[in-house]
């Protein structure tokens, strides 16, 4: 393994999050919350964490079906998250609609708009799933380093 | 002063972090995960198709018979489908590891088939969904429910009227 | 020409530079496991700042189309390049003393406002909204701390020129070798205020809960540091990285130089820094809330201020 490689794999033991709500009932993030604020699930042990800017994220978790007001600035934040990147669309919202299918307000599933990498579904997801998905999009973003 | 107190308990018991990603989860053993459908039993009823609040359950005629699909992407776990089941033949598992890629999305699926049968009695065509054992008194025994679930509608209604006057005689 | 040498050697190597660096992220790793601990949690390795700076330098740099480019891409360099030369400047006692040519006490100082002014420039040439919050909240809170960091200072430097019979000595190194003959300044009741004051001044300058206002996460999006990414993100760790050696280095050097030689001295300079880090900035950081910038300042202009003064006057007199 050269010492390129060796670097990428240790920097995938860092990987940022940043959460967008694209409408979400709210569910979904306090599961997110949950996994970096309750000593049970820390995340922050597998080298993760919540950054308050799109500017140094590696890793987007989206929640919500995506309303129509929302779509252009959530376009706006996911552009300012710098390559490489890897999207999560967290609970069934984003990835189908769900519940909210087929509403006139909704333009969920969100993949016509963002590039989707991992879905994790769930009304809400449980924590350790959600840490499942960001296991798999870590596993993505060091392909894509 | 109370948080420098948390702060020794918390170092004197050590982390309370489960091991998760490293070693299997916890999971209660009523956890609403996964719908299972076994084709078997049911009904044909499509009565979890209605109740389904997320429209996550369609239930179609095919040429091969009725499906039955679940989209584990658009279900919401709430029970619902498993609470209306006549013959419980949908069960919500405790399973929660539905993390997928997205080039599985659209194979996140449950898809059961109840398919045509041919009649012992008439020989017309018919679905093998499992008989309405419901309202049945005496209740039917396990040869009788072998023997109605192998007929068609039709058959099937007179086979019970029948059993129904032999009991009231 | 050796003595070039020494002083780059001092600056890029030990105890500047490489050590410097690997001692400031090794003190980030241990404070954010240490609070990991304290929570209840397990939290990240010891390497993570180290982690963290390899993945930034795979990520790609944006500078937004409305922001100066040369300032703010040169910010963060300026910022690293001050405290390289200011890690030089502190000395460990029994170990390493700073070459006179390199500077003293008032360079050190003004060495240590350079980070502080760095956010500012980042902040303001960002052209973003929340880093000219960001860059106010600084200059606000800058103002507040530096205050009390000037008196603190004379009231050791005066102290130990007065006992050498002369007005006052600004050589880092005169300080500790008095200290190393006279007793700590830490068990001399006099220092007291002082003490206490600058321990109320280094969370600050580090930007930490609860004085981390400028870069507040959740209030203003890390304020100044919200438009990098990447690399001159990583320049910005690495500048915070070596802040924390300065600060604290400079925290030991006026007030409890260990009066040892050779690998023991070494070993305690480290244990020092390491508790410091951990009483002063985890335990801080864990069990209080952030303040308000009015507070804070307020706060900075009456207690760290007035011990400080109050050290100096009992000094003076």
């Amino acid at each position: 393994m050269s010492v390129i490689e060796r670097l990428k794999t240790m920097a995938t033991k860092s990987p940022w999050i940043y959460r967008i709500n694209a409408g979400s009932c709210n569910g979904c993030d306090v599961e997110m919350a949950t996994c970096a604020l309750i000593p049970r699930y820390d995340v922050e042990r597998l080298g993760c964490q919540y950054c308050g800017s799109p500017r140094h994220a590696d890793i987007v978790l989206i929640s919500g079906p995506l309303t129509r007001r929302v779509l252009d600035a959530t376009l706006r934040v996911f552009d300012e998250i710098p390559d490489p990147k890897v999207t999560v669309a967290v609970g069934v919202c984003p990835i189908s609609g769900g519940i909210f299918r087929e509403s006139y307000a909704v333009l969920a599933p969100i993949d016509q708009y963002f590039p989707v990498d991992v879905n994790v579904p769930g009304c809400p997801p449980r924590p350790q799933a959600i840490i499942e998905g960001i296991a798999q999009a870590v596993q993505i973003w060091r392909e894509r380093l | 002063m109370n948080f420098l107190r948390l702060f020794a308990r918390n170092l004197r018991e050590g982390p309370y972090t489960e091991a998760f990603p490293f070693a299997p989860a916890p999971t209660a053993k009523r956890f609403r995960g996964k719908i299972e459908f076994d084709a078997e039993t049911c009904e044909g009823c499509r009565l979890c198709e209605r109740v389904c609040p997320a429209g996550a359950i369609k239930m179609e005629r095919t040429a091969e018979g009725m499906t039955f699909d679940c989209w584990h992407d658009t279900c919401v776990f709430c029970g619902n489908c498993e609470f209306h089941c006549p013959t419980k033949s949908i069960h919500q598992t405790a399973d929660w590891h539905l993390a997928h890629r997205q080039e599985d999305k659209y194979r996140m699926v449950e898809h059961g088939l109840i398919p045509f049968q041919v009649c012992t009695e008439c020989g017309s065509k018919g679905l093998a969904t499992a008989p309405a054992a419901g309202s049945a008194n005496p209740p039917l025994t396990a040869e009788e429910f072998q023997h109605v679930k192998s007929l068609c509608p039709k058959c099937r209604g007179k086979f019970m009227r029948a059993r129904k006057t032999k009991a009231k005689a | 020409m050796s003595s070039q040498i020494a002083i780059l050697i001092a600056v890029l190597l030990f105890p500047g530079g490489l050590f410097a660096l690997a001692l400031g992220l090794g003190l980030k790793g241990a404070d954010r496991r240490i609070a990991a601990r304290l929570q209840g949690r397990v939290g990240p390795p010891l390497v993570q700042p180290f982690l963290d700076l390899v993945k930034l330098a795979f990520k790609r740099t944006m500078v937004p189309t409305t922001a100066h480019d040369l300032v703010f891409l040169g910010a963060p360099l300026i910022g690293v390049v001050s405290m390289l030369v200011a890690a030089a400047l502190v000395p460990i006692s029994g170990v390493y003393s700073p070459a006179p040519a390199l500077g003293n006490l008032l360079v050190l100082i003004y060495l240590l406002l350079v980070p502080a002014v760095v956010l500012m420039l980042a902040g303001s040439s960002s052209s973003s909204p929340y880093g000219a919050i960001g860059f106010s909240r600084e200059m606000a809170l800058m103002m507040a701390y530096e205050a009390p960091l000037v008196l603190i200072v004379a009231a050791v430097a005066v102290r130990t020129g007065m006992a050498q019979g002369h007005w006052v000595t600004f050589s880092l190194t005169e300080i500790v070798e008095y200290q190393r003959t006279h007793g700590l300044f830490l068990l001399d009741p006099v220092m007291w205020p002082a003490v206490a004051a600058f321990g109320f001044f280094y969370p600050a300058n580090l930007g930490i809960v609860p004085f981390d206002i400028p870069e507040a996460e959740t209030e203003v999006l890390e304020g100044p540091l919200l438009e990098y990414s990447g690399p001159a993100l990583g320049l910005f760790k690495i500048m915070s990285a070596l802040k924390a050696v300065v600060v604290i280095g400079l925290d030991i050097a006026l007030f409890m130089p260990l009066p040892l030689d050779g690998v023991p001295a070494f070993l305690g300079w480290v244990v020092e820094m390491v508790v410091l880090m951990v009483a002063g900035v985890t335990v801080l950081r864990i069990s209080m809330g952030r303040m308000r910038i009015d507070q804070a300042f307020v706060f900075f202009l009456r207690w760290p201020l007035l011990l400080a003064a109050a050290s100096l006057a009992v000094v003076v007199v």
